[in-house]
């Protein structure tokens, strides 16, 4: 009896356990075909802000009577924000997840808006206590409202707050450890700190919880005047796979998603695309 | 509770934001030639979104459009509720009262299909 009533301590603290979804791209209404021809689309993600629950597009009906799962992706949560959450965008997060029967949901460890402006942007944290103990209370508001579990992605960011007292690792791992959030490691994200800021790919990826891991994002950008924009219009560098493929090394990711959101190529140039990253998955 | 967190990071967030986006001073400790980097990006991102909503707007403006939007944003810094509906709505606004864009022509429904 003692063996069968023991737990292990993720099942103590109530862990889901993450589903395999396999390789998946971003549906967008401009690739919508696209997203529904591409053979093995296992998994795709929507912009939440830019559903209607009871008007959901044809293409995303679709694909979940094909049994795609479609997983609701926010971008205006504003986490990182030091205003309190806001209780409607978190209600539509989850009808959404529920109207879409997701398994998940996501957002950003960012903040998009304070003192009145909005910066129509993923704008990064400061690394810092404060900033931490705010994003955490909020993350745990948030968890309250939602009928699935949240994960959550680091962004790419141009500029450093000054007087960090933690690495991004350390500060998503405690992330982590404080609200049982799960990540989402965008690698072109990651990619574009280590270029931008200096960020130690590897040590980012010993120091996060890789167990808590969700699913990778994977997108294009370019460099510009000695800085890597993370554009989602270009294509993926190798130098992003590199960065997969030193997740991969660590771990198997349950699945990894292709983002594009603008200058939209042909079906093929998506396909070789997502060729590529079923080869460094291997 | 975390007001005291929340008052701090309040403030640091709105210093910045005001430093990007409206005509506020580089935060102590920014590299002021990332801020600047940022602050292209983040106008160029605004702009790629009007564009794409109003293309009639851009299309009538031509070379204008850029100068005379990065104009209007630095005035007008998009506030929070403000949807990217509204933000292009009043760029078109804008431009009209400056005499830059022709007053759109009163549509007729009957004559909508010619």
């Amino acid at each position: 009896m003692a063996a069968a009533t023991r737990s292990t301590e993720g099942e103590r603290k109530g862990w889901w356990h993450v589903e395999k979804l396999g390789v998946g791209i971003g549906w967008r209404p401009e690739i919508d075909l696209t997203v529904e021809r591409l053979p093995g689309v296992d998994f795709v993600e929507v912009v939440a802000e830019n559903l209607h629950v009871g008007h959901l597009p044809e293409s995303v009906l679709l694909l979940r009577e094909r049994g795609v799962p479609v997983l609701p992706h926010a971008v205006s949560l504003s986490l990182g924000g030091a205003e309190p959450v806001d209780a409607h965008r978190v209600a539509h997060l989850g009808a959404l997840a529920e109207a879409l029967d997701a398994p998940l949901v996501s957002d950003h460890v960012c903040f998009v808006r304070a003192g009145g402006l909005d910066s129509g942007h993923l704008m990064p944290l400061p690394r810092t206590r404060d900033a931490l103990d705010v994003l955490v209370a909020n993350v745990k508001a948030a968890q309250q409202d939602l009928p699935v579990p949240l994960a959550l992605e680091n962004v790419a960011a141009l500029l450093d707050w000054p007087d960090g007292e933690l690495t991004e690792g350390q500060f998503l791992a405690e992330l982590v450890e404080r609200t049982d959030c799960h990540l989402l490691v965008d690698v072109a994200n990651l990619y574009a700190n280590a270029r931008n800021l200096g960020t130690d790919v590897a040590r980012f990826l010993d120091e996060i919880p890789l167990e808590r891991l969700a699913y990778v994002h994977v997108a294009g950008g370019e460099e510009n005047r000695g800085v890597y924009h993370d554009t989602h219009a270009h294509a993926v560098l190798p130098e992003v796979l590199d960065v997969l493929a030193q997740l991969r090394a660590r771990v198997d990711p349950p699945g990894v998603l292709l983002e594009r959101d603008d200058d939209y190529p042909a079906d093929a140039e998506l396909a070789a695309e997502l060729a590529a990253i079923r080869a460094v998955l291997g | 509770m975390t007001g005291p967190q929340r008052e701090r990071l309040a403030a640091a967030q709105a210093e910045l934001l005001r430093a990007l986006l409206a005509d506020g001073a580089v935060p102590p400790g920014f590299d002021p030639e990332r801020v600047r980097v940022e602050k292209r990006a983040l106008l160029a991102k605004r702009r790629g979104i009007v564009a794409v909503l109003r293309p009639d707007v851009a299309a009538e403006l031509g070379d204008r459009f850029r100068p005379l939007f990065d104009g209007y944003a630095a005035a007008h810094p998009k506030e929070v509720g403000t949807r990217f509906r509204e933000d292009a709505a009043r760029f078109a606004e804008w431009a009209i009262a400056r005499g830059e864009l022709q007053p759109p022509k009163k549509k007729r429904w009957w004559r909508r299909a010619t």
